[in-house]
């Protein structure tokens, strides 16, 4: 009599049909435009997927606001970043032996090419011929022709002309290279040469 | 309850249909003429109208909202009125909805070129358009709820879900970043400054992907991919799970667009945070739609519409995956700035929203004109270009990112950047950049293809307009089930369910903005304000530097990290940014980053003179550069009568500029343009006072330049 009710009951009002391919429930009267619904779970493996990213989100926020550790915080990063860098051994280490000359030997000359390329070619043409920097290949230096005179503008610059200092991107020993690399345009036939700026001045190589 | 009778009109869809496809190849071959001009500067033919800088944004809003914005109004437009068994409630705004949009995007296609623009990305075009959007905006949302309203089902489909919260969430993030004060009917001012504009920009930015390219494509998807399949959705339960948590998580998500920036610590946390958390909601969408076709993967080998779709969806997961994973810290300073950026959105665009629209229109064009579709083999010719075309584009770009980013990075071991030369790290991506643009011409043959397709198909059969429907009106009959978590009980009441996705989806927002808006600098000081606000000639160069779009490849943001610190300078503090409406950040650096350009004795120091070659003819002084020449600013006079209204203008937003400042402005412009000129012409520049030149290298000369500078960490 019971069994009875029940099966009355599932007959009149079924809660579920079944899906045929896949053998799942269908929700019963979820129908829209004859697409239908299945009642399945949420796969459990999305579920700890969720759950762990939660974690991960509060354990993230803990280490900022309540351990305040240094590596949340942008500005500390940077203060660590840089005081790595001061421990190692210093930039200028090999200053000592070090000693402003002209370098002559083939390597030193194709790297200074190199550099001047990459850096240098932009204000003062790949030729050396000049265009907003003065012409290398004439016989005319605004300020100076000695090496100690244009180590000294390579390294810092000529602000209130516009050339760059290149302290922060050079090596002094690319520096000498690039310096080497330049004294050889020295008399060379530029396409476009600059005119002449600054004063006349003997070549000392 | 009797059946009643009534018909679903065919008409808007069709038209919203003919415009997806229209403006989807549009949207391509602006994207692939500005790959080109990467490669070969000339490409702009030396126009002004035609260089990246103005192009970006036209591909950009071309591809977002006139592709995939007719697209998804497409699929509403089809599948509302069937989901909810009733026509769509109101023709007239269907009609204003279509022409519209459609004049706003003519608008846009107009405007961009010429410069109209408020260079805040994804939302460049000026403020009478802006009002445009939101009336068009708010009259699909009306018919959407109309419609509802007067809806025959009980409850209401996943799919009209994802429309709601992007009717909502797009209403509030669009009218709340385009907040703005306007100087005359093309030119207006954010109403935000620096810091505030950026989080406010990029929580839209963020969520425009969201609840733009996202929501509503889960909507279509959701209704599509069913109905192609003929299978019934995977999970009811995971529906509700990953609507709910997918809104409520994505609104807090922008700041990881900001990660490392002039910005606190907290804010760019939670943004971390919230898009980890995002893998999970976004997923149950990819297993939503790739487990309802569970039964049918025999009819995915054969069916050009469900392969598509599979690939749509699988990019959508990769993406999603992907995009919280460039929200850590540690992978966002390697990929931010990148190349990467770029491939990650390429693969939600060209994959998720581009696949599954054209897979879509493949279902629709034979239902829409009653017969089979023209060919198949071309249908699955155009899958084929669409996938190869993704990969190509995709794949050389991860490695450009990547490659650039390392070596922007590398220090030698005497402690000096290995690449100082910026050019340098460029030129060493430019083979991918090649590669991706073999990448996009691929999409867009196999887009021509499926155009070609759909138009023979359309013309093979008759449109069919009205169809005739029935259905019950259930309305108003009791809930008796409940259903899990009582859910079905909101499912019944639209109202309530649109006010509670709106709720859900201003939580994220309003917790980020308050801090930053009560007491603007109580949370990230790190600078005292000692900052002049610009000159009158700066401000004039700024906005020459806003309309060519300058800041779609120069970042003005740098980070603290030592290989940034050394190329560029001391890194960006929030105070710096306080007189920036709007903030010029950016996002991707195809040129150097320009925020201390001007600082004399810094990294990036060029001279006056230097500047004016540069920006006519780039190439003289770096044959290898890709910047276009800008010589027309060498030739056009800078617009000096705009002068007293933008400084009206930046007095009512707060820059502290004297009283009667507008009257005597022009005075000081043309003083200190006289002497910047003056300069030039001694060193042999031709060039007269009152070019536009003269304006936009002050402007240049002035950046990272601060008064006395008093940095204090707090």
């Amino acid at each position: 009599m019971e069994n009875n009710e029940n099966n009355k009951h599932k007959i009149q009002k079924p809660e579920y049909e079944i899906d045929t391919l896949t053998n799942e429930r269908l929700l019963a009267d979820h129908e829209y435009d004859g697409i239908q619904e299945l009642d399945n779970d949420l796969p459990p493996w999305w579920k700890w997927l969720f759950y762990i990213t939660i974690v991960f989100g509060v354990i993230y926020l803990i280490r900022l606001w309540v351990f305040k550790s240094d590596d949340m915080n942008q500005n500390k990063e940077y203060e660590m970043e840089m005081a790595k860098i001061a421990s190692l051994p210093s930039q200028q280490a090999d200053a000592a032996s070090f000693e402003i000359k002209v370098l002559t030997d083939d390597a030193s000359i194709s790297s200074g090419k190199d550099i001047y390329d990459k850096n240098c070619a932009v204000c003062h043409t790949p030729d050396g011929g000049g265009l907003v920097g003065p012409n290398f290949t004439d016989d005319y230096w605004i300020h100076g022709n000695s090496m100690d005179d244009m180590y000294k503008i390579v390294t810092n610059g000529v602000l209130e002309k516009g050339m760059t200092p290149f302290k922060d991107q050079l090596s002094p020993t690319k520096r000498l290279e690039v310096l080497s690399y330049i004294i050889t345009m020295h008399g060379t036939t530029p396409a476009n040469p600059k005119a002449p700026e600054g004063e006349q001045m003997d070549w000392p190589y | 309850m009797a059946l009643e009778k009534f018909t679903y009109d065919n008409k808007i869809t069709k038209c919203f249909a003919n415009a997806t496809i229209l403006w989807g190849v549009t949207a391509f071959i602006v994207g692939l003429t500005a790959a080109f001009e990467l490669l070969y500067p000339s490409v702009n033919l030396g126009l002004q109208y035609l260089t990246f800088g103005r192009l970006r944004p036209l591909h950009t809003n071309a591809a977002i909202f006139a592709f995939v914005g007719n697209g998804i109004f497409t699929a509403v437009y089809y599948s509302t009125p069937r989901l909810l068994k009733t026509p769509m409630w109101s023709q007239a705004l269907g009609k204003i909805n279509f022409w519209g949009w459609q004049l706003i995007i003519v608008l846009a296609t107009i405007t961009l070129p010429l410069g109209f623009t408020t260079s805040k990305e994804y939302a460049e075009l000026e403020w009478p358009i802006d009002i445009l959007i939101a009336l068009v905006w708010v009259a699909f949302g009306v018919n959407l709820i109309g419609t509802m309203i007067k809806r025959r089902t009980k409850h209401i489909y996943v799919a009209i879900w994802f429309y709601i919260a992007t009717f909502v969430t797009i209403a509030v993030l669009h009218i709340f970043n385009s907040f703005e004060l306007p100087v005359s009917l093309t030119k207006s001012y954010s109403f935000f400054h620096g810091a505030q504009d950026a989080m406010v920009q990029w929580w839209y930015g963020h969520n425009a992907v969201a609840f733009f390219l996202t929501t509503p494509m889960l909507g279509l998807m959701y209704y599509f991919v069913p109905k192609a399949a003929n299978r019934p959705i995977y999970s009811y339960k995971l529906s509700i799970i990953h609507f709910w948590t997918l809104i409520f998580l994505y609104i807090w998500a922008g700041p990881h667009h900001l990660l490392y920036q002039a910005l606190p610590n907290w804010v760019q946390a939670v943004g971390t945070v919230m898009s980890i958390a995002l893998i999970a909601p976004s997923w149950g969408g990819m297993i939503n739609g790739l487990l309802t076709l569970r039964g049918a993967w025999d009819k995915v080998r054969e069916d050009p519409v469900l392969k598509l779709f599979v690939v749509g969806i699988t990019a959508y997961g990769m993406s999603t995956f992907e995009g919280p994973m460039l929200s850590l810290k540690t992978v966002n300073a390697i990929s931010h700035f990148t190349d990467w950026t770029i491939a990650h959105v390429h693969i939600g665009t060209l994959g998720w929203n581009g696949m599954l629209i054209f897979g879509m229109l493949y279902w629709m064009f034979p239902k829409l004109y009653g017969v089979k579709l023209y060919s198949r083999s071309l249908a699955n010719t155009h899958f084929w270009l669409a996938t190869l075309g993704m990969l190509f584009f995709a794949i050389p770009l991860y490695f450009a990112g990547f490659t650039q980013a390392l070596m922007w990075k590398q220090f030698t071991v005497e402690g000096y950047l290995k690449y100082p030369n910026f050019l340098e790290t460029y030129v060493q991506i430019r083979p991918m950049h090649a590669l991706r643009a073999l990448g996009g011409t691929l999409y867009l043959t196999g887009s021509l293809i499926a155009v070609y397709n759909l138009i023979m198909t359309a013309k093979a059969g008759k449109f069919i307009r009205f169809q005739d429907a029935e259905g019950e009106r259930e309305v108003g009959k009791s809930d008796d089930h409940k259903g899990w978590l009582n859910h079905r009980k909101i499912e019944g009441k639209p109202i309530a369910f649109t006010v509670w996705a709106l709720i859900v989806i201003l939580i994220g927002g309003l917790v980020e903005f308050i801090p930053m808006f009560i007491g603007p600098f109580n949370n990230h000081p790190e600078v005292t304000i000692n900052i002049d606000p610009y000159t009158p000639l700066e401000l004039q160069g700024r906005d020459i530097y806003i309309r060519e779009g300058c800041v779609g490849c120069h970042s003005q943001q740098i980070r603290p990290f030592r290989s940034e610190v050394e190329r560029y300078g001391e890194y960006s503090k929030t105070g710096e940014f306080v007189y920036n409406h709007p903030f010029l950040w950016g996002s991707r650096r195809t040129g150097p980053d320009l925020a201390r350009e001007g600082v004399k004795g810094g990294k990036l120091y060029k001279p006056d003179s230097w500047q004016y070659e540069h920006l006519v003819n780039p190439q003289n002084l770096n044959p290898q550069s890709i910047m276009p020449p800008y010589h027309w600013l060498a030739t056009q006079d800078l617009d000096i009568n705009s002068t007293p209204a933008k400084i009206r203008t930046m007095q009512r937003l707060g820059v502290p500029y004297p009283e009667g400042f507008d009257q005597i402005a022009n005075d000081k412009l043309k003083a200190q343009a006289h002497i910047i000129a003056d300069g030039l012409r001694k060193g042999g520049i031709d060039v007269e006072d009152q070019k536009e030149i003269i304006a936009l290298i002050a402007y240049l000369q002035r950046l990272g330049n601060i008064k006395e500078p008093e940095f204090t960490v707090n």
